[in-house]
């Protein structure tokens, strides 16, 4: 089996077990202990397998299966047609809903914010490193709000936004009309996108940071030398070093983006306003929950699936050539 | 040279505000937690006049955020608990013991890793309420401990590849089982990582909403942050009602990231750096 032979380069310290002896058979030291060996030689063959079964067995089960059955859930028929093969007629169905339309806009909106959401956290990362006069002080403020959960952070920004809320006090003392954060179709999707990377910045800054600690100091000192100006170490040493890092931050701050904003949509907005800020995660659950149509619920989320992984190869693809070029 | 010390200096305001803007939100929720109803509508910033924790009792008791914050602790417990047992009893078959399989099994974990709930959920929620696990404890546990593994296994097998092999084999050669080695050297010696997945792991479990929404639909067995969510139609009206019941959610976590935030942000930097 290939699976058999590829085995020691995964587990190659094990050349150097004591004299080459199978795990499975410890050498003996008396008769005792010998006969145990021999009558456990069966169970400890087995060890490994019993100890990965709990594991392999519920996500199998709760992973794998699931995956399977929707993929397949969503060539099927919801309401009376239940269980009946429609073909591809949920997802015409799906192109047709304005409410998926909208959802897939506001995907788009999603992927051309997302250099600003890795910007972001990628200069507070480069500021703390360069060692800005209270870094650690700042490093423990940013990362706190990404410990909250989505619906607190949720609830205290509906406070925070509500039309005769304190933000608007705030902006109507310096003359500005209050602005109708949540319930304006124009407005809301950023101002949800707005708290979420609010919440988020400082998951992305300690990843940054961690690529910063394999930076190679020599490099800044010899930039600094040279008479180098922030932006050109920022633009000629630390993106070329670290693209490892960024590559990883952009697939993740997308994935956050496509899958972690449900508790902020479901307490703020709902949705709403005129179905502004619906992303698809949040049409899944609608159509699952609300409207009682799994079938079609499946078909988004194989839309879903399909997206993230378009949106994961290609960036790895851009920013690969866009490695190269340096 | 001085220049640059300067440049320094001019950072630390717009990082100031961003830090004060980071905080300030809880802040200002607690503080209208403490006021009265009268209190906020005539200002909504000023301090409040005493330390009033009347409508915290109130949350706590009447909207039932104390019924829900036993609901979460019991749920999250027992996750956490079951994660970091077969976590780690995987990650030590991955990484220290040769089988058949094994790679494929790793490669497998990570795929799954890449498998985001909301792709799942439909067909989840059809297979627990065939199986009769929707609304019950069992059930959501067990979505919980799926939905969380492959990132523990992940972590785990990372962990423990870093021992090295002699030590495994030494405590052999000194009679143990593979399950002795597991149970005295494995777990000892993993407690490092153990805590660092399990912090993270709570965090995740405890600030969960889509899947307790999906699978928990009855109020009885709503865990905090879905009582969260229900607050807002509620008591939108009574808003500092509102902003106790948020707070209650969020002191827990608060409590956790004040003495454990090293433990998180190595957790969180130690899943990058090994991906």
């Amino acid at each position: 089996m290939t699976i058999g032979k590829s085995l020691p380069s995964v587990r190659s310290a094990s050349a150097g077990r004591a004299g080459g002896v199978p795990p499975s058979a410890p050498p003996p030291r008396d008769r005792a202990v010998s006969r145990r060996a021999a009558g456990g030689r069966r169970a400890e063959q087995l060890a490994p397998f019993v100890l990965v079964a709990p594991a392999v067995l519920i996500l199998v089960l709760l992973r794998l299966w699931p995956l399977l059955l929707g993929v397949n859930f969503s060539f099927t028929g919801d309401g009376d047609r239940d269980g009946a093969m429609v073909g591809f007629a949920n997802y015409v169905d799906l192109l047709h809903d304005p409410l998926f339309q909208q959802a897939l806009r506001n995907v788009g909106l999603l992927v051309l914010l997302l250099p600003v959401a890795v910007a972001i956290p990628g200069l507070l990362a480069t500021f703390i490193y360069l060692r800005v006069p209270g870094h650690r002080f700042y490093r423990s403020v940013y990362f706190f709000p990404a410990v909250l959960s989505p619906v607190i952070v949720g609830a205290i920004f509906n406070l925070l936004l509500s039309f005769d809320g304190p933000v608007n006090v705030v902006l109507s003392s310096v003359g500005i009309g209050p602005v109708d954060w949540l319930g304006d179709p124009d407005v809301a999707m950023f101002a949800v996108v707005g708290v979420h990377v609010w919440a988020t910045f400082g998951m992305a800054l300690v990843v940054f940071l961690a690529g910063f600690a394999t930076l190679d100091a020599a490099l800044l000192d010899a930039a600094r030398v040279d008479g180098a100006s922030l932006a050109q170490v920022i633009w000629h040493v630390i993106i070329p070093s670290l693209s490892r890092t960024i590559q990883f931050v952009f697939v993740t701050t997308m994935i956050g983006m496509l899958t972690s904003m449900f508790g902020l949509l479901y307490v703020m907005t709902s949705g709403g306003p005129e179905g502004s800020t619906y992303l698809p995660e949040y049409y899944i659950w609608i159509q699952q929950g609300q409207m009682n149509r799994p079938a079609l619920a499946s078909a988004a989320s194989t839309v879903l699936f399909v997206i993230m992984l378009v949106v994961g190869l290609l960036q790895l693809k851009l920013l690969r050539r866009a490695g190269r070029e340096d | 040279m001085s220049r640059v010390r300067l440049g320094r200096w001019l950072l630390v305001i717009p990082m100031g505000l961003l830090a004060v803007a980071t905080i300030y939100p809880l802040l200002f929720t607690a503080n209208v937690a403490m006021k009265t109803r009268r209190e906020y509508i005539l200002d909504r910033f000023s301090l409040a006049d005493s330390l009033r924790f009347e409508n915290i009792s109130t949350a706590w008791t009447s909207i039932g955020m104390g019924r829900y914050t036993a609901n979460s602790i019991l749920v999250v417990g027992c996750s956490v608990f079951l994660l970091l047992l077969f976590g780690s009893m995987a990650g030590f078959a991955l990484s220290q013991l040769r089988f058949r399989g094994s790679t494929a099994l790793f490669i497998g974990c990570l795929a799954a890793l890449f498998i985001p709930f909301q792709v799942i959920m439909v067909p989840l929620a059809r297979v627990m309420a065939d199986s009769g696990l929707v609304d019950t404890y069992p059930g959501l546990i067990l979505a919980y401990v799926a939905q969380f593994l492959p990132f523990t296994v992940f972590l785990m097998t990372s962990y423990y590849k870093t021992i090295p092999a002699e030590i495994v084999d030494a405590a052999r050669i000194d009679g143990n089982t593979v399950y002795g080695v597991y149970r005295r050297i494995m777990l000892p010696l993993g407690a490092p990582a153990l805590l660092s997945v399990g912090i993270l792991n709570t965090l995740f479990c405890w600030n969960d909403v889509l899947i307790s929404l999906l699978l928990m639909p009855s109020a009885d067995h709503r865990t905090l942050m879905v009582g969260v969510t229900s607050l807002r139609g509620q008591y939108s009206e009574d808003i500092p009602t509102f902003a106790s019941g948020v707070l209650i959610a969020a002191i827990p976590v608060l409590a956790v990231y004040l003495f454990l935030q090293r433990q998180i942000a190595d957790g969180v930097a130690a899943g990058s750096t090994k991906g």
